[in-house]
C-alpha cells in the first residue's frame, strides 16, 4: 500500500538509494498502488558519483510491498519492506540488475525486462 | 522407494497378503477403503490440510487415491492387508509419504517436454532467421529453460537505428502470427530495448549502446547457446 509520501528502498543498481512517492500513475483518484503499479517519486537519498541525485523526480516501478500479495492459488507474497525499481518514461529500466526475488505478476503487467535482469522470479 | 518396500514388505507377514496389480484397477474396489484413508488422516491433519482435503469433491478424492494405490503398486511390494491393521499401515504410510498423497493434474510427461521444447526451438531459429534477413546483427539464440523457469529461449539482436528496430519487430510480428499464430506481448513502439514476448521465446532488440549498457549475455553467460543455420554461410561477395 504505497501512497504519497511513502518512502521506498531501490532495489537496482540505478544509483538511487531511497525514493518518495509523490503521485501514483493509472487513476486520477487513486489512493494505493501495489506491486506492479508505476509511481511517481522524487529521489531523497543518492549514491554520490552516479547520474541521479537528490530531489530528482523520477518514475518506478513498485516490485516489494509489506502489504500482502495474493494469487488465486493462495499463494501470499509479503517481504519486509517497500522497494521499487527507476524506469524512464519508455519503460527501459535505469540500472542494470535487479537485486531481489521478484513476483511473476510483473511478466503479466509488461515489465518483462525487469524480469528478465532479476536473479529469481517467484 | 527402498524405505518403503522394507516398511511393506515388515507390514506384510502375518496377514493375508494379496499383492495389488496395475494401476487400471476399477476404483470400485477401493470405493471402501479411500474413506477409511481420510478418516484416520482427518484426526490429525492441521486444519488448513483437513480444508483443502474438504473441498474435493468425492470423485476427486478416488482419483486422487488411485493414484496413491497405483504408486505402490508400481512397487510391487505393496500386499493388500486385512481390515484390521490398514489403519496402522495408513498411518505408517503418511509419515514417509507425507499426509497427503497429492499429483499435480496439468504435470506432462518427460516426452511431451522435450516435445514442447523442440517446438520452441524450431520457433526460436525462425525468429533469429527473420531477424538475420532484416540485417539484425549478432544474433543470438539462448536456452535459458535451465536457468529461469518463465521462458525457455531468449533471442537477443542488435539493430542499428530505431527505424530497423520497428523493421525487425514488425516482421517477426507477422510471421510469428501468420506462420505459428502467435502474437507477442511487450512492447508496441519502437524502443531502445525492444522486447517481444511470444511465452516460450522473449526476443530482446538493442541498439548498441543499450545492448553493452545492459549486457544481457553476460547476465546469462550459463545458458547455452544455440548454433543458428545462417552463421556458417560464407558472406555473399559480388
Amino acid at each position: 500500500m504505497i501512497q504519497p509520501q511513502t518512502y521506498l528502498n531501490v532495489a537496482d543498481n540505478s544509483g538511487a538509494r531511497e525514493l518518495m512517492c509523490i503521485r501514483i500513475i493509472g487513476a486520477s483518484n487513486r489512493r494505493y498502488a501495489y506491486i506492479g503499479d508505476i509511481i511517481v517519486a522524487v529521489i531523497k537519498k543518492a549514491v554520490p558519483n552516479t547520474p541521479f541525485e537528490r530531489s530528482e523526480v523520477i518514475r518506478a516501478v513498485i516490485v516489494r510491498t509489506c502489504k500482502e500479495l495474493k494469487r488465486s492459488n493462495g499463494i501470499i507474497i509479503k517481504y519486509d519492506d517497500n522497494a521499487a525499481v527507476v524506469i524512464d518514461k519508455e519503460g527501459n529500466p535505469k540500472g542494470t540488475r535487479i537485486f531481489c526475488a521478484i513476483a511473476r505478476e510483473l511478466r503479466q503487467l509488461n515489465f518483462t525486462k525487469i524480469v528478465s535482469l532479476a536473479p529469481e522470479v517467484l | 522407494m527402498l524405505p518403503s518396500s522394507t516398511l511393506l514388505s515388515l507390514a506384510g507377514p502375518g496377514v493375508p497378503a494379496s499383492f495389488s496389480g496395475e494401476m487400471g484397477h476399477p476404483e470400485t474396489k477401493y470405493s471402501s477403503k479411500p474413506r477409511k484413508v481420510f478418516s484416520s488422516l482427518s484426526k490429525n491433519v492441521i486444519p488448513l490440510q483437513r480444508h483443502s482435503i474438504n473441498g474435493l469433491s468425492l470423485k476427486k478424492r478416488n482419483s486422487l487415491l488411485s493414484f496413491a494405490f497405483g504408486k505402490e503398486a508400481k512397487d510391487n511390494s505393496f500386499s493388500d492387508v486385512g481390515e484390521e491393521d490398514t489403519d496402522e499401515m495408513y498411518d505408517e504410510l503418511l509419515n514417509n509419504y507425507g499426509k497427503v498423497v497429492y499429483k499435480r493434474k496439468d504435470q506432462k510427461p518427460a516426452s511431451a517436454e522435450i516435445d514442447d521444447d523442440a517446438e520452441s526451438l524450431s520457433f526460436a531459429v525462425e525468429m533469429a532467421t527473420v531477424a538475420s534477413e532484416v540485417k539484425a546483427g549478432d544474433i543470438k539464440v539462448l536456452f535459458v529453460k535451465p536457468l529461469v523457469y518463465w521462458t525457455r529461449f531468449f533471442i537477443i539482436a542488435t539493430a542499428f537505428s530505431r527505424p530497423q528496430i520497428d523493421a525487425i519487430g514488425s516482421r517477426i510480428r507477422d510471421r510469428a502470427e501468420k506462420k505459428y499464430g502467435k502474437i507477442p506481448n511487450g512492447d508496441t513502439k519502437p524502443n531502445s530495448w525492444t522486447l517481444l514476448d511470444f511465452g516460450d521465446v522473449v526476443v530482446h532488440i538493442f541498439l548498441p549502446p543499450q545492448r553493452e549498457f545492459y549486457n544481457l549475455e553476460e547476465f546469462y553467460a550459463n545458458a547455452t547457446a544455440v548454433e543458428l543455420p545462417f552463421e556458417n554461410q560464407p558472406p555473399f561477395r559480388g
